[in-house]
């Protein structure tokens, strides 16, 4: 039945004109499901045909989008950037698991050990500030990127890039931290209290690799706060220490050294180059 | 037009010289980099790339000139590049990787983006691939993902180092009739040891040896530095700087004539050889 | 598997979309989306729903292609019972877009095999064609969604814009009709 009659072009573009009687739309309709033929003969623009498969295939293929990301973009941050942050190097499961063991570790031995408590707290309040310094020296170089001859001689290749990346595994070692540091035992403060140490740490760090490499520039200012640390503790008894160390007055002078690191930071922010090696 | 030019570059690694005193010209088309291992053309498309910064010496690319950090970033608006080690990031889909790479390359529109990351994976038939893991990708579709990276934001400068290893002959025709269509329009320089890439696919060959151009022109050219000096004879030479058995039993000889032989068509190959022959005697390779 | 090609049958496309090839969704969607825009568009008036709902349909077809079976229905049928509720949950209800309607199988009617060689008779033979052409298009649109369009009554209702009792009165009232111009 099907073979003794065929859409022409004529019946066609009476169809697409809404021209024809219902019956007839119905016989075109019917036709078409079963003819094969006549329904390559609908006429179709090749421009529209691809534009309306890229929206299917970017539907398909484009990666998902978490709630996190949702929540991000929500606030204000663009797409763009987002895939700049969650896909820096540094940012892997083994890095995380890594960090989040440390702190859980700090963490458990202050829980069981209640005699050793205070000391542990006043130990992870030492530790903590580190942490995210030891993570910036992740951000870039060539041990953090296999795959930096390609991302490093891209435009975004520069200062931009690299504090991108600091920000993103700085962001998630703070959070981690900081959720250790709300079931530490103890006064309530000790959980913020490292959080300036730990700013000025991270601007010092980027601050001092627009001359040294950054491994170095991490190690060197991680160096000086354990060791500074160790001076005050033989110098004053326990009790005054981390009032002293911690206390307003020096929380304040963290965060005007910070202030100033992170102005020689943007001054100097031009010597950061993924790229170029010399 | 010229695209890029070289003058006087050198770069040295601690004792070993990988660039001495270069001088190019490189303009529309695909010019093919020739040369044994160590010759120095990995150093030379790095630091056109602005990965490596040379000792001596300027480049300029588009007119802009790498070694200023604000024109770098210029330079890096204009170029593609495709490093010898990709190092890809495993644990990314294709689609995710170019996406990435998309990003860096500052295209802050997503829909664009994306648009530009389908006709690059399209380019490169890796289509069907987009959600595929690097490290599940065969050595092909990895080259062949690095090669799509490459050509994201249709630069003006198409950078390839050793494009062509691990495909298999039928990646190899499908490669090389995408980089002639890229070559119609663009500037694409890509380093090869595989003569018979130039004599396919390139306008332009460079001939390299220890640091320095040993030659410069056309695939016919190259060929014609051998004219004369390529003979084919019925037994095996004495001395000579390079002899092999053909297929049909014969022995093609590149230098000076052996007895009882008769002067052939010299190939790319035959200049090839020859010039590096040359190259080693007068004492330019390592 | 083997690779899909413009010669690759739609079932055969199916199955290599369900294996995760691009290029056979690409294949299909390029083979099919020129037929079901224009018939979706007689539908809908708004071109920009028209070719979202095509587009859903796609990517639906991308997940479930594992659930087409060969036997259970033509290709083509299969993905116009997708793109017709594509459409229909675009539209979310509103009557006034909905242009005008599709052809049946009226299965109370006729006792033929299948609806295109129904419709085509009815055409051929001037019996069924005028008859539908003097239904009211009330009537007429309900046979339409429900026969040629393969939705069932309550979708059928919602498409229309009319409670679902109404529809189902409808309907009714149209096969009588039918019955009585036909007879």
């Amino acid at each position: 039945m099907t073979d003794s009659w065929h859409i022409d072009t004529a019946l066609l573009s009476d169809y697409e004109e809404g021209t024809l009687s219902p019956s007839r739309v119905m016989a075109v309709e019917a036709h078409m499901l079963a003819c094969a033929g006549c329904r390559t003969r609908v006429p179709v623009d090749y421009t529209w045909l691809t534009g309306n498969f890229s929206v299917i295939y970017d539907n398909v293929h484009a990666p998902r989008v978490g709630p996190l990301q949702r929540l991000l973009t929500r606030l204000g941050l663009p797409e763009h950037r987002l895939r700049l942050l969650t896909a820096t190097p540094a940012l892997r499961w083994s890095w995380l698991a890594a960090t989040a063991a440390v702190l859980g570790l700090a963490v458990a031995v202050s829980w069981l050990d209640w005699s050793g408590a205070a000391a542990m707290s006043t130990v992870f309040l030492a530790l903590a500030p580190i942490l995210p310094v030891a993570t910036v020296a992740t951000a870039y170089g060539p041990s953090a990127d296999p795959m930096r001859e390609i991302t490093g001689t891209t435009p975004a290749a520069g200062p931009a890039l690299v504090l991108w990346r600091a920000v993103a595994v700085v962001g998630v070692a703070v959070v981690m931290a900081a959720v250790a540091g709300l079931l530490l035992p103890g006064p309530g403060w000790f959980a913020a209290a490292w959080l300036l140490p730990a700013l000025l740490l991270c601007t010092g760090t980027l601050a001092l690799a627009t001359s040294l490499s950054l491994p170095v520039a991490a190690g060197t200012l991680g160096g000086l706060w354990l060791t500074g640390l160790y001076a005050v503790v033989r110098v004053v008894r326990d009790d005054v220490f981390v009032p002293l160390v911690f206390g307003p007055p020096a929380q304040f002078g963290y965060l005007a050294a910070a202030a100033a690191a992170a102005a020689v930071l943007t001054l100097r922010r031009r010597r950061f180059d993924l790229g170029e090696s010399r | 037009m010229t695209t890029v030019t070289v003058d006087n570059l050198s770069k040295r690694y601690g004792s070993t010289v990988a660039l001495d005193a270069v001088d190019l010209t490189i303009g529309v088309g695909v010019t093919g980099l020739l040369g044994p291992n160590g010759a120095g053309k990995s150093t030379l498309l790095r630091c056109l790339a602005t990965a490596l910064g040379p000792d001596a010496g300027s480049i300029r690319v588009h007119g802009f000139d790498p070694a200023v950090p604000a024109q770098r970033t210029e330079v890096r608006r204009r170029i593609g590049y495709l490093p010898q080690n990709p190092g890809l990031y495993p644990h990314f889909t294709a689609y995710d990787l170019l996406d990435y790479v998309a990003v860096l390359k500052e295209m802050t529109d997503t829909q664009r983006r994306r648009a530009e990351v389908r006709r690059v994976l399209d380019e490169v038939e890796l289509t069907d691939r987009a959600k595929t893991k690097v490290r599940k990708l065969s050595g092909g579709m990895r080259q062949r993902l690095g090669l799509a990276q490459a050509l994201l934001g249709d630069p003006e400068l198409v950078i390839l180092d050793e494009p062509t290893v691990g495909l298999d002959p039928e990646q190899r025709m499908s490669f090389r009739a995408l980089i002639s269509r890229i070559g119609e329009r663009r500037t694409v320089l890509l380093s090869t040891h595989q003569t018979e890439d130039v004599g396919a696919l390139c306008e332009r060959v460079v001939v390299m040896s220890g640091g320095r151009v040993v030659f410069e022109g056309g695939p016919k050219e190259l060929a014609g530095v051998a004219e004369g000096q390529v003979w084919l004879s019925e037994s095996p030479p004495v001395r000579n700087t390079a002899y092999w058995r053909n297929a049909d039993g014969l022995y093609r000889t590149v230098g000076p004539r052996p007895d009882g032989a008769e002067a052939t068509r010299p190939s790319i190959e035959d200049g090839y050889l020859l010039l590096l022959g040359t190259a080693v005697a007068t004492g330019a390779v390592r | 598997m083997p690779p899909a090609s413009e010669q690759s049958s739609d079932a055969e496309l199916l199955r290599a979309i369900a294996a995760g090839q691009t290029a056979a969704l690409r294949l299909l969607h390029h083979r099919h989306a020129g037929w079901l825009r224009a018939r979706l568009r007689r539908r809908c008036a708004d071109p920009d729903v028209v070719d979202a709902a095509i587009q859903d349909t796609f990517v639906a077809v991308w997940k479930d292609a594992h659930r087409y079976e060969v036997t259970a229905a033509d290709a083509a049928a299969w993905l116009w019972t997708i793109a017709v509720r594509r459409l229909l949950s675009a539209l979310r209800g509103p009557a006034h877009r909905w242009l005008s309607g599709p052809a049946a199988e009226l299965p109370d009617v006729a006792t033929t095999p299948s609806a295109e060689e129904l419709v085509l008779l009815g055409v051929e033979h001037g019996a069924l064609g005028p008859a539908l052409d003097r239904l009211s298009p009330e009537l007429r649109h309900l046979i339409e969604a429900t026969a040629l369009d393969g939705l069932s009554v309550r979708e059928a209702a919602k498409l229309l814009g009319i409670p679902e009792g109404t529809a189902k009165t409808r309907l009714m009232r149209a096969r009588t009709r039918l019955r009585e111009l036909l007879a």
